[in-house]
């Protein structure tokens, strides 16, 4: 048994899982001030007559984390930064900075010397702003740690009792200001994670459920309650849809995800069964971080939206009217005793939802026929209509950033096709009136899975874990590091292959999964970017960098046969 | 200028394109400058927008060049995106979603000439100049000048532009006798209706910061103020910097920053630039700073100091000699092409060698341009290659300019028609750039096609 619970924006899911059926769902509210309350009570109406001890594995999606950050309830944190030559660190959006001498350049070579009494100033200068937390990031540190390790040593020593978190161990891609954004998010998330977590894992036992804890992470992946990096918890909400999405339909096709509720829709797509991520690391807030995420677009319209007739002259004779949707939301729809017309209300009236009072819906849409000079069920036309059209062009808004996607080598640019779906999919109270229209404007499958309501529960409890190592090996210098963790290592074979590449990545792929507790499923690891440069120096050959992405991805758990 | 104030960039280097495997022209090229201006995070900045390359037309290439048999046989994939990335930013800049923009491509075009009949100096078709062609058919532009700073004679664009008096072709460059290829003298200045409008600044090796902008601020922004085109580009050679391992002189990344910011360029394309770690990644993320407004103080190669190279008084004596000639020319410009015309006749002829370095082709050409006083005048060439002792290809090449007249349309027709009945000229071509159609017919097999 198999149990997935989602903290979303207004309702928690929880469902249990055996084989590849649903055994239970069921909701709570979701109460903001007290997640760990209501993720219980979720649990609670979860189990009740359920045999904890058959229960293999439980899986938490939640806003934990993006609610902290959205509501600036995380820890203060200090900023060292060691910029090196480049751009001006105050071209960064970072906020506060400490910034220190010293650089590496590309290549992982130390250009100038880090200065100790620099350090030590910082440390002063931390101490006497009461910070106990500090983020030390230096431009290239993936390719050398030592600056990094080198502050982080005088600043521990200044500082005992600072928790220090470093830009290697966080993340390794290139982008120094995202490295030193997801750094500062590491450190300023982690200590209520931990509470959290432990909380969590203290309620749990009181029920006697000894099974292990995962927690859903923005790539759409598992990781070990205990282990996960807290940051990459973010925006779990809608990674959770997506996966369940994914168990709900067929294999391998490419959709649209279309998930409706009070006032936004998210849309997401996968291609030929793989959830797309978005292509540089996820923006929270406004801080841009290298936290894998699935690429989720928002547009701001739902089931509540609040709905106006606008009048514009356009340059022939009559004035023009039309319907407009949204943004905002100005109470609940006429037919559930609001005041203002919305789409709900005309999915009422055309008799495409039985939710509310017929009576209130038709009242609302004949407020709209007024003005628009028509019937209440032709104004509703035009409501449903404007909803669509608002969706469909943000889809097509999706594919094309996608196509538009910038690529750095000629057969990348040649061979990438336009995009079209085979399927829409709903997800959400909002999605089942309104997917078939988008599929029949698309030209594509309406589907609405069964279950579709509890999607996003079903995508955590079956969710297996991902792992990422981004191996760089420079054999001129004789040295790897992962980008992950930033661990380094000697290589002695000058003439290495991409065959001994991967190899390799393999290899330390299958230690940092151990550690991470999901050994087993190391051996689903594949490589999905290899890349091999000769560095040529005069007209000679003096070494090779090669660069290999080895990763388990997001998919299913075996045990959840496709439907 | 129009726009929100972005900056356009178009990254392509061509991971996966090489003319061989230890040529300087090879995969790793841009490798450490993706590193830096990654890191940099400079494509996150606002004032930056990415964009993603589309390959040029091959009609975009013929509208340009004469590529002998055909422009499938000359060019690949990797051209074509090249190419067509100097387009794309160019679409954007005239929809106004960017205030200029910097195509960081490879492979690099600057050497090549208007007949094509394979690789010199690393270049097969010439990214600029395709560039200009398609700003002036496509959105009308007429004034545009092309400022070329690689320190390499930007001697194809100036052969493609040399008869044009609307195209101003600057190139300063360490002098030819002392390096590839050998031209780009202060007495190359244009055919006789465009005199001037081609002007050379051949530099004494060793020039540094100092000297170039002496160049520049006494001799290319007065003579842009005074040309006032529509459009300024900027060939952006990285070579003149002080570790290039193909050249002498002594520029530093800040200068090539400060050069771009005082030049102010709408359109940057990469050419050349070898020294593909000490240099290259310094000098790109100094050049996108300076084109977004960003302070690019803070770049610096590792080993540079300000005041490392000074410049000898005799250096400065030498450049400075040379920029008042250059000067003169340009200030006498209305006199010489009236010098030059008077008396000339209908036509104006000229003889050519061109040596291809790196396909080690030997062409002859002969340039026939009908000076005519009602529009730019037909030209046609005669070209033939040799490589070896063998035959490579010849061809007879007519082209039609914008705005052509009537007389110069009738003529450059029959000519053309004339050729096709000649067997000893393996390939006749049309360029008709006033209707935008362009024609090539193998005379062997008799088979014609169009772009």
């Amino acid at each position: 048994m198999l149990i997935g619970i989602d903290v979303g924006g207004t309702t928690t899911d929880a469902v249990i899982v055996e084989g590849s059926s649903v055994v239970k769902t069921a909701y709570v509210p979701t109460d903001h001030d007290n997640l760990l309350n209501c993720l219980l009570a979720a649990m609670d109406e979860l189990i009740r007559g359920i045999d904890t001890s058959k229960i293999e594995r439980v899986v938490l999606s939640t806003t934990l984390i993006t609610n902290m950050i959205a509501e600036g309830k995380t820890d203060p944190v200090a900023l060292v930064l060691i910029p090196g030559p480049g751009t001006n660190p105050r071209d960064y959006a970072l906020g506060e900075s400490i910034i220190l001498d010293g650089a590496i350049d590309f290549r992982g070579k130390e250009t100038a010397p880090l200065k100790e009494s620099q350090i030590r100033e910082a440390a002063a200068r931390i101490s006497v702003q009461g910070l106990s937390r500090v983020a030390v990031v230096g431009k290239f540190c993936q390719r050398n740690h030592s600056h990094e390790l080198l502050a982080g040593r005088t600043l521990s020593s200044a500082l005992p009792k600072a928790r220090i978190e470093f830009g290697h161990r966080v993340s390794g891609q290139l982008n120094f200001p995202r490295r030193a954004a997801t750094t500062v998010l590491a450190v300023a998330t982690r200590d209520k994670y931990e509470m959290f977590a432990a909380d969590v894992a203290r309620a749990l036992k009181e029920r006697r459920i000894t099974a292990p804890v995962y927690i859903l992470k923005a790539d759409g992946g598992t990781l070990p309650l205990d282990r996960v990096p807290p940051v990459e918890t973010i925006f779990s909400g809608p990674a959770a849809s997506i996966m369940g999405v994914l168990a709900l339909t067929e294999a391998d096709r490419t959709s649209v995800v279309v998930d409706i509720g009070g006032t936004t829709t998210d849309l997401a797509l996968i291609l030929s069964g793989r959830p797309l991520l978005s292509a540089k690391g996820a923006r929270v807030d406004s801080m841009l971080t290298h936290v894998r995420a699935f690429s989720v677009r928002s547009v701001a319209i739902g089931g509540d939206s609040a709905v106006r007739v606008c009048r514009g002259s356009s340059s022939g004779s009559a004035a023009t009217v039309a319907v407009s949707v949204g943004p905002h939301r100005d109470g609940p729809p006429i037919c559930m005793g609001g005041n203002v017309p919305t789409p709900t209300d005309a999915l009422r009236v055309l008799g495409l939802a039985d939710i509310g009072e017929a009576a209130g819906a038709e009242q609302a849409m004949l407020m709209l026929a007024a003005e628009l000079g028509c019937t209440a069920k032709q104004a509703a036309g035009k409501v449903v209509d404007a909803v669509v059209d608002k969706i469909v062009s943000e889809v097509y808004e999706m594919f094309r950033e996608w196509e538009q996607e910038p690529a750095y080598r000629v057969w990348e640019i040649m061979q990438k096709e336009k995009l079209s779906a085979q399927s829409v999919v709903g997800v959400g109270g909002g999605a089942p009136p309104l997917v078939p229209l988008i599929a029949a404007r698309m030209g594509a499958a309406a589907v609405v899975p069964q279950y579709a309501a509890v999607a996003n529960a079903i995508g955590a409890a079956v969710a297996r874990p991902t792992i990422t190592l981004n191996l760089h090996i420079d054999t001129e210098k004789g040295e790897y590091s992962v980008a992950e963790d930033g661990s380094t290592g000697r290589v002695t074979n000058k003439n290495m292959t991409p065959e001994d590449a991967e190899k390799l990545a393999k290899k330390l792929l299958v230690e940092r999964a151990s550690l991470l507790g999901i050994g087993e499923y190391a051996s689903e690891a594949e490589v999905t970017y290899s890349d091999v440069f000769n560095m040529i120096r005069g007209w000679s050959t003096v070494g090779r960098l090669m660069d290999v992405r080895m990763e388990v991805t997001a998919g299913l758990l075996p045990s959840w046969g496709r439907r | 200028m129009s726009g929100n104030g972005k900056t356009g960039l178009i990254f392509f280097p061509a991971f996966d394109w090489a003319i061989s495997p230890t040529h300087p022209e090879r995969e790793e090229r841009l490798l450490y400058t993706r590193d830096q201006i990654f890191e940099e995070g400079l494509m996150d900045l606002p004032g930056i927008e990415e964009y993603k390359p589309r390959p040029a037309e091959k009609k975009d290439v013929a509208r340009t060049h004469f590529c002998v048999p055909d422009v499938e046989s000359q060019v690949t994939e990797a051209h074509l995106i090249a190419a067509g990335s100097a387009l794309t930013l160019a679409d954007a800049l005239e929809r106004g979603e960017i205030r200029n923009g910097f195509a960081l491509v490879r492979p690099p075009g600057h050497h090549s000439m208007r007949v094509v009949h394979g690789n010199r100096g690393f270049c097969n078709i010439n990214n600029m100049a395709i560039l200009v062609d398609y700003l002036r058919t496509r959105y009308g532009h007429k004034r545009i000048a092309v400022i070329d700073t690689d320190v390499h004679h930007g001697d194809g664009t100036q052969e493609i532009f040399w008869h044009d008096p609307d195209v101003l072709c600057i190139s300063f460059h360490q002098d030819g006798h002392t390096l590839y290829p050998g031209s780009g003298f202060v007495n190359e200045m244009g055919g006789p209706q465009a005199l001037a409008r081609t002007l050379n600044v051949p530099l004494p090796p060793g020039t540094t910061d100092e000297g170039i902008h002496y160049v520049l601020d006494r001799l290319i922004l007065p003579v842009l103020d005074e040309f006032k085109p529509e459009l300024v580009l900027n060939s952006a050679g990285q070579d003149n910097h002080y570790t290039d391992p193909l050249a002498n002189m002594r520029f530093s990344a800040n200068g090539y920053a400060r050069l771009n910011e005082k030049l102010a360029p709408d359109l940057c394309v990469l050419e050349g630039g070898y020294a593909v770690e000490t240099a290259l990644p310094y000098v790109n993320t100094g050049i996108i700073q300076a084109m977004a407004g960003l302070d690019y103080s803070h770049v610096k190669e590792p080993d540079y100091v300000p005041g490392r190279f000074v410049q000898s008084a005799e250096m400065k004596r030498e450049i400075e000699h040379t920029v008042s000639q250059v000067k003169k020319i340009w200030d006498e410009r209305d006199e010489l092409v009236a010098a030059a015309l008077d008396g000339m006749g209908d036509f104006y002829r000229r003889k050519k060698r061109i040596f291809y370095d790196t396909d080690m082709i030997n062409e002859n050409q002969e340039e026939v341009v009908r000076l005519c006083p009602d529009c730019a005048g037909y030209m046609t060439i005669t070209t033939s290659a040799q490589r070896g002792y063998g035959v490579l290809n010849s061809a007879f090449c007519v082209s039609i300019p914008r705005g052509a007249c009537s007389s110069c349309r009738e003529d450059a027709q029959e000519e053309y028609a004339e050729h096709l009945d000649d067997r000893r000229i393996g390939y006749v071509m049309m360029q008709d750039k006033d209707r935008d159609r362009f024609k090539f017919c193998n005379n062997m097999t008799r088979t014609e096609k169009g772009y």
